[in-house]
């Protein structure tokens, strides 16, 4: 093929061709096929489970079985961080098993993995298992969960509670709560979701038993979080663990950890000798990957007589699923704390959240992870105290904002925003959405019958700070003089090997082609965060940029003595040293390939290292909706997104991060929810019945961004990954409750459903 | 059974049962087709029969028989399609594992429609779902590689 001409991203070439590699993509030699058996139950106790049929069907080579797993020594599924009860006393941590032993708590519940000779075979052999199993009454949301006679899920957690987290000053927001002239509150759900990245699961395990080292290829998003998992759960050191991921097809915070099939692919190569490839239906991924969401988030707003707020408090109930898996804990609880004033300067807040089991799939890290969903209870309680108590809204918002002198501001919740110009950006757009003229166009609407509403919001959410101390990569050069970076962070269609590529290229010179980025090797050994909490660009990023500060460096010295030169008669510009007085120039390219010794690292490598703190990207977006009143059908007419991302490396890189984002939240608004029936069977287990956003569901939208740089880390950027979905979730919701509220709704929640809107306005 | 694929005529052994996605990815190891979904939903698995855009998991391999089959590995022999060209210049994809699909379809539809309205391209990528991109881009790149299209031919 002839060299293409110029592409947008250096990954693009191999995945517009059909070169990528994913998961499923490996393959070995003499590889089996595994099948999961799963609980087909959301609640019951096991009595016995007979494998014989199985054992017996055409190509079986073995079943891995929940015995097999005890007798390999392996623990639970890790549970993240533990949290404290008011009390002082631990949370109730119920890690879940590799494989169900004696209860399964969910449909979809690993039971064990029969594997063949090939992937028909092991899925046709799991279908003769012969289960004996007690079924149980379920629960499978917080409601049902807490009522006095509901099933229990686990003998340790009493009324199936996990957590009473409280935060704030309660006495102080009490007391604002007393003083103040104008009360409202709004209770909103943001309700359980299914990722749904495109790339199914899977893992390729392939065991040595000469070197007793594992090779595993599975989707993650760095290569940290998945050996510290692989690590927890095994017991194999992760030295001995091989991660080998070139591309992630999504992962929206699902794919941070090992799941069960991750260790038991790893167990069944050992114990069988050879490869073994493990890829989920999309099926079996809506039962197994870890769900989002689940919230329900009620918010209290006291305002005195002019409208300046006075406190904030939120009760809100958390649904864990079955057990505390990874970040569950951390959405309910933390994450929806930190930024609970959102871009306000409101002198008392206090928060209590409970988290609850239920009989359903265990929630974790997607998109945002809480900080969508706390940005959306608040816009809408602001939207909702203006509405109640005759402010505008946007005047009630600008009254409020904490302004510029304000900051390093600390809310009263212990974060400290760093800087912001909310008032800038509300006026931008504003000033895109033609805000003012609004009603000309809702009039207008009115005589074609449809309901024309707007919807403003300014939201605000904390990028991580990381899970590590500090970011390190690796920078090493071949003999061609390319510089090959290394980081524990690995992309799941970010496009980290372009804007590491940028930012080598705009500190030090070299073409991108001359730079190469390489994720998720465990023979490198580093500390660093993985992808999450939208904290990669500027946090590896960071390091990078000290990366090439130290190339430059080392470099000097080298040119002094290739340029047969004094220090001070040395001029680097654009990738070159330049001799001032002979004019004589060499490229870092070049003398790196003068100098380089076969098998010896080059005197240019360095390790690349920052610590970056966490970043407080906002923005204010502005949507306008058309209902059809006939059908309950939404249109979006226009979609603005003003944000403040700080520092852009990769411009284009950054809006299709909003789109993305944007249009995720699209998806929570008005198509997706995970919806159970009583028994806990997951009723929207596929794509015909999980709605999912489709081209077109969003042609106009118009985007800006307005930098203002973050001192939080050397690049000035802030995390731009989950910007889209905290702004779109609140400004399409006062978009269509600003539709709906001439005809008396004033509360709804998600998703917009044609028939929920329709439903509504019958009873209106 | 015979079949095309890619230009190269073949002579394949299948079972009455397998796929034409099981044939293209295991037999073939062209692994640039993806499977997303088991209801054909997703069109991660899209490719050309005949000129046609199917969705290769829904397809019994026996049903493509003498069949042309284009895969994403065979659409650019020399140079990338427009098509190509337009997802990766106006950022039409993140991850990539519904692109190939994403570019099938894009191809069929301007087979059809060369200067495709809105509506034709909404109903043109119906059948095609991805997660990263929200699809803004995605719409750009194919009126950018309609109108590149057409100024080729012009």
């Amino acid at each position: 093929m002839n060299s293409p001409k110029e592409l947008l991203r250096k990954e693009d070439l191999r995945l517009i061709t059909g070169h990528g590699k994913f998961t499923a993509d490996w393959s070995y030699e003499g590889m089996c096929h595994a099948y999961m058996i799963r609980s087909p139950y959301a609640h019951a106790v096991i009595k016995k489970i007979d494998y014989q049929q199985v054992l017996k069907a055409p190509g079986v080579i073995r079943v891995i079985t929940a015995e097999d797993v005890q007798q390999a020594g392996m623990k639970s599924l890790p549970t993240g961080s533990t949290m404290q009860n008011p009390d002082g006393q631990n949370q109730v941590l119920t890690p879940m098993p590799v494989l169900a032993t004696d209860k399964v708590r969910f449909v979809g519940q690993p039971i064990a993995m029969v594997v063949a000779d090939t992937y028909e075979h092991a899925k046709h052999a799991a279908e003769l298992v012969q289960m004996d199993l007690d079924v149980l009454e379920a629960v499978t949301d917080y409601e049902a969960a807490t009522q006095s006679q509901a099933p229990q899920l686990h003998e340790q957690a009493n009324g199936n509670m996990s957590l009473h987290f409280i935060k704030g000053d309660q006495a102080a927001t009490e007391k604002a709560f007393e003083q103040a002239t104008f009360v409202s509150s709004m209770g909103v759900k943001s309700q359980r979701l299914i990722g749904s990245p495109m790339e199914l699961r899977a893992v390729v395990g392939k065991y040595d038993p000469v070197t007793e080292r594992y090779i595993v290829h599975t989707p993650n998003q760095g290569m940290l979080g998945m050996l510290g998992a692989l690590e927890h759960i095994t017991g194999i050191s992760k030295a001995q663990i091989d991660l080998q991921t070139q591309d992630v097809g999504g992962s929206f915070g699902i794919r941070g950890g090992a799941f069960s099939e991750s260790v038991l692919v790893m167990l069944a190569s050992k114990l069988l000798g050879k490869p073994i490839k493990w890829v989920g239906t999309r099926s079996e991924i809506f039962l197994s990957d870890w769900h989002g969401r689940g919230l329900d988030l009620n918010g209290f707003i006291a305002l005195d007589e002019n409208g300046k707020i006075l406190g904030m408090r939120f009760e809100n109930k958390a649904d864990l699923g079955a057990y505390t898996c990874y970040f569950g804990s951390f959405i309910g609880a933390r994450n929806v704390s930190i930024t609970m004033n959102g871009v306000y300067d409101i002198p008392a807040l206090s928060m209590s959240s409970e988290l609850y089991f239920t009989n359903t799939v265990p929630v974790s890290a997607y998109r945002g992870a809480g900080r969508p969903d706390i940005a959306y209870a608040i816009e809408r309680l602001i939207d909702h105290a203006a509405f109640e108590h005759g402010f505008d809204p946007i005047e009630l918002r600008r009254k409020n904002f904490i302004q510029p002198h304000q900051f390093p501001y600390n809310n009263q919740i212990g974060s400290v925003y760093d800087c912001g110009e909310f008032d800038r950006l509300l006026t931008r757009a504003l000033e895109m959405s033609d805000y003012q003229n609004f009603e000309q166009r809702r009039t207008q609407a009115l005589q074609n019958n449809k309901l024309r509403g707007i919807g403003l919001a300014y939201f605000l959410e904390a990028s991580g700070a990381g899970t590590a101390p500090k970011d390190q990569v690796l920078g090493q050069f071949t003999k061609e003089g390319i510089l090959r970076i290394y980081a524990v962070t690995g992309a799941s269609g970010q496009g980290h090997e372009t804007s590491f590529a940028q930012i080598v290229h705009e500190k030090i010179g070299l073409q991108t082609n001359q730079i190469e980025f390489v994720a998720g090797q465990s023979d490198k050994v580093m500390v660093g965060s993985g992808t999450g909490g939208s904290r990669t660009l500027y946090g590896a990023g960071s390091a990078v940029f000290n990366l090439c500060e130290q190339v430059l460096e080392k470099s000097k010295a080298l040119a002094i003595q290739l340029l047969n030169t004094k220090e001070d008669k040395l001029h680097f510009s654009n990738g070159s040293w330049t001799n001032t007085e002979t004019g004589e120039a060499l490229t870092l390219a070049q003398m790196v390939q003068k100098t380089f010794v076969e098998g010896q690292p080059h005197a240019l490598n360095a390790t690349g290292e920052a610590s970056s703190g966490a970043t407080y990207p906002n923005g204010c977006h502005v949507a306008e909706v058309e209902i059809d009143p006939d059908t309950g059908v939404t249109e979006i007419i226009q979609y603005i997104a003003v944000d403040d991302v700080g520092v852009a490396i990769s411009p284009a890189l950054v809006q299709g991060q909003i789109h993305g984002g944007i249009v995720q939240g699209i998806g929570q608004a008005f198509f997706e929810q995970a919806v159970y029936d009583e028994t806990g069977q997951l009723l929207t287990g596929s794509f015909m019945d999980y709605a999912m956003p489709r081209a077109g569901c969003l042609m106009n939208i118009k985007t800006e961004k307005i930098e203002v740089p973050t001192k939080n880390n050397i690049l000035g950027s802030k995390g731009v990954g989950e910007s889209g979905c905290s702004g779109s979730l609140p400004t399409l919701s006062n978009a269509v409750i600003n539709a709906l509220r001439p005809k008396g709704i004033t509360e709804l929640d998600m998703p917009f459903t044609p028939a929920k809107i329709w439903a509504a306005l019958q009873d209106h | 059974m015979q079949i095309t694929v890619n230009g190269q005529t073949q002579e394949l052994t299948v079972q009455d049962n397998t796929l034409l996605i099981d044939l293209i990815r295991d037999q073939l190891h062209l692994t640039g087709t993806h499977s997303g979904c088991d209801t054909t939903q997703c069109g991660c698995c899209t490719v050309l029969m005949d000129q046609v855009a199917v969705k290769s998991c829904t397809i019994l391999a026996r049903q493509a028989e003498g069949a042309s089959i284009q895969t994403i590995e065979g659409l650019a022999l020399q140079d990338l399609h427009p098509v190509q060209e337009a997802f990766s210049q106006e950022h039409g994809l993140q991850c990539g594992y519904c692109t190939p699909g994403m570019i099938m379809s894009t191809v069929y539809l301007l087979q059809r429609y060369p200067n495709p309205s809105d509506e034709q391209i909404k109903e043109g990528l119906a059948g095609n779902i991805c997660r990263c991109t929200g699809y803004v881009n995605i719409i750009k790149a194919v009126k950018s590689a309609a109108k590149k299209m057409q100024e080729t031919k012009a």
